[in-house]
């Protein structure tokens, strides 16, 4: 029993530690960790090769090496639902710094068969001009606007929250 | 009927501490597993972009636990994969308390993992946690997979908590054990569709596989293919069966070339009868007598459906051993030895005596069996010890009666001194019931005898 509450007592100690650095991680260095979004984010017509450009070039001088090598790795960032008039639209980006990779669709409108069939057509365009603008500064997809309105929003969310 | 019994103990008896193979050490062992889950956070802090908000805080510790799962899933089926060095280094009795405190351990965390998972999914994006609970299970890829398999490990984790355990056959809960390896196959898929550390990383998705892939792979060769090959080589089969007291009875396993196994006295194997309704399920057995090269011998006493059946065993029935297993064997030493034993825990301490070296010797005397039993009729081997020590001078004393008849308890250690001489610069050398076990351990530590010279082993599936 001691033992029980031992382990799980260290369990619980070592992940705080382990939060509390990925917290403290970015009020040292929250202005500098923003800096390497700002030319692919703003840039819609940046091509993947220039924001991949950007991403090593921020990670040479940066100097809180630890927070940036974090920022810097892959990871997934989940959008908020995005309630629209036909169901829930989420999103979740994949990203390499601060280039999205790849785009999942975690929840789709639901709505009968015509809004499947919509969504069918225009998530893969929605997709596709994400990863060309690598921003939420998209066109929405006509005859999908309830679709892309949600899907806009979702993906605006995700990208906040991984470039705040 | 046989008689290894009366083999002439001299005979081939192997270099005591000398199993065959290398024994992994305990701490090695503890500082693998612990690099291992160094590793699992190095690889959840690489993906883990820099915390935001209480949302955040849950899901990243959500994922963590998430991730220590699924690295322990594995560690404890490798624990229990029937790996040599581990058997050898640690045994196989201290490895099952090792797999029994990490399940209750990773069961409790899985368990965290679930709720810290959906609470922070709740939190970040405004949903009610029943909400996301719902959304979580139909909408996320085979998380719904993942919660049955938690369900099952669950179940297994509460058959095997102490209570219920006494509660069940032994046999319902080794099969009961099976549906853990399902579970581990369900929840797998959901680690790579949903986890962070794995989505976008095929580097990471192929060494995480290949460490299932691995572990699968020993469970296969050393719980399966190992034990086929070896009836191939020694063709194991039942010799004959003799009964030694009420309840108890020795079998005696025939096979070619056994003196390749390297056994040593104190091992054990498990053994598979090929039988009618026995065939599927295997059992860890002690050689009760030093094994020859055609024969060996296990005794056991009745106390579960098999072990009721081994009694009507028919000669000939084929056996697969795995083994030999347990670290339970005479330390390379030269001191004087005492070996208590307690009811059928007499099987491996019978081999072993029988291995004893002669005394080095007048400084530390000849062994010293102690051997404990409720009543006198439950004395097995009578015979073959007394032999025994007379041919080697050594001593053998029968603790018989209740403690309630005696008043006392025998195994005290004011008793054991007055029955040993030079207790405490001996190695001892206990077996039997845990209780029993325990109480032997403190007699003997009170006696004087350093915890690093007393060795143990308890009769507990």
């Amino acid at each position: 029993m001691r033992r029980a509450i031992l382990a799980l007592g260290s369990t619980i100690a070592g992940i705080a530690v382990l939060l509390s650095f990925k917290t403290h991680g970015i009020a040292a260095a929250g202005t500098p960790a923003a800096a390497p979004s700002t030319p692919s984010g703003s840039g819609s017509s940046a091509a993947p090769a220039g924001a991949a450009d950007a991403a090593g070039a921020a990670a040479t001088p940066s100097p809180a090496g630890r927070t940036e090598a974090g920022a810097a790795g892959r990871r997934t960032v989940t959008g908020r639902v995005a309630q629209t008039a036909r169901g829930p639209v989420q999103v979740e980006l994949t990203l390499a710094g601060p280039r999205i990779t790849k785009v999942t669709m975690l929840q789709r409108t639901d709505d009968g068969p015509l809004s499947n069939q919509i969504d069918a057509t225009a998530i893969p365009k929605l997709i596709n001009e994400t990863l060309t603008a690598q921003s939420a500064h998209i066109d929405a997809v006509s005859g999908a606007s309830y679709t892309s309105e949600g899907y806009i929003q979702s993906l605006q969310s995700a990208l906040d929250k991984a470039r705040a | 009927m046989q008689t290894l019994s009366s083999q002439p103990a001299a005979r081939a008896a192997p270099h005591p501490g000398r199993v065959a193979g290398w024994r992994a050490p305990p701490g090695l062992v503890l500082a693998v597993i612990a690099a291992g889950v160094a590793g699992v956070i190095a690889l959840w802090w690489r993906d883990t972009p820099p915390i935001t908000g209480l949302g955040d805080e849950l899901t990243g510790a959500g994922r963590i636990l998430g991730l220590l799962a699924g690295y322990g899933v594995v560690v404890l089926v490798a624990l229990m994969a029937r790996l040599p060095p581990l058997e050898r280094g640690i045994g196989a009795s201290r490895l099952a308390r090792w797999h029994a405190m990490g399940g209750r351990y990773i069961i409790t965390i899985i368990g965290a993992h679930a709720v810290l998972i959906t609470w922070g999914y709740a939190v970040t994006f405004h949903q009610r946690v029943s909400t996301e609970a719902g959304t979580l299970l139909t909408s996320y890829p085979d998380v719904l997979m993942a919660t049955v398999a938690a369900g099952l490990l669950l179940g297994v984790g509460l058959v095997s908590a102490r209570l219920v355990r006494r509660r069940l056959a032994y046999e319902t809960w080794y099969h009961l054990h099976f549906y853990t390896y399902l579970a581990i196959a369900l929840a797998f898929s959901h680690q790579f569709a949903n986890g962070a550390s794995f989505v976008d990383s095929l580097p990471d998705r192929v060494a995480w596989s290949a460490l299932y892939a691995t572990v699968a792979a020993l469970v296969l060769w050393y719980r399966v293919v190992t034990p086929l090959r070896r009836l191939g080589r020694h063709r194991f089969r039942v010799a004959g069966l003799r009964p030694e007291a009420p309840g108890i009875v020795s079998v005696y396993i025939a096979g070619d070339r056994l003196e390749k196994l390297h056994a040593e006295p104190g091992q054990f194997f498990r053994w598979r009868f090929l039988a009618r309704g026995m065939w599927w399920q295997s059992h860890p057995y002690s050689l009760s007598a030093l094994p020859r090269p055609d024969m060996m011998r296990i005794t056991v006493k009745a106390r579960g459906d098999h072990s009721d059946a081994l009694a009507r065993l028919r000669p000939g029935t084929r056996v697969l051993a795995e083994g030999p297993f347990g670290a339970f064997t005479p330390a390379r030493s030269r001191r004087g030895v005492v070996l208590i034993a307690g009811g059928v825990g007499i099987t491996p301490i019978r081999a072993m005596f029988a291995a004893m070296p002669e005394p080095a010797g007048r400084r530390f005397g000849a062994a010293t069996l102690i051997y404990r039993a409720s009543h006198p009729r439950d004395i097995v081997f009578r015979r073959e010890l007394d032999q025994i020590a007379a041919s080697r001078g050594a001593a053998v004393h029968y603790l018989t009666g209740s403690r309630d008849q005696l008043g006392t308890d025998p195994l005290s250690a004011r008793n054991l001194a007055a029955l040993v001489p030079g207790l405490h610069r001996r190695q001892a050398y206990v077996c039997g019931p845990p209780g029993m076990t325990e109480t032997a351990i403190s007699a003997l530590r009170a006696a004087g005898v350093p915890r690093r010279r007393i060795h143990h082993e308890s009769f507990d599936f």
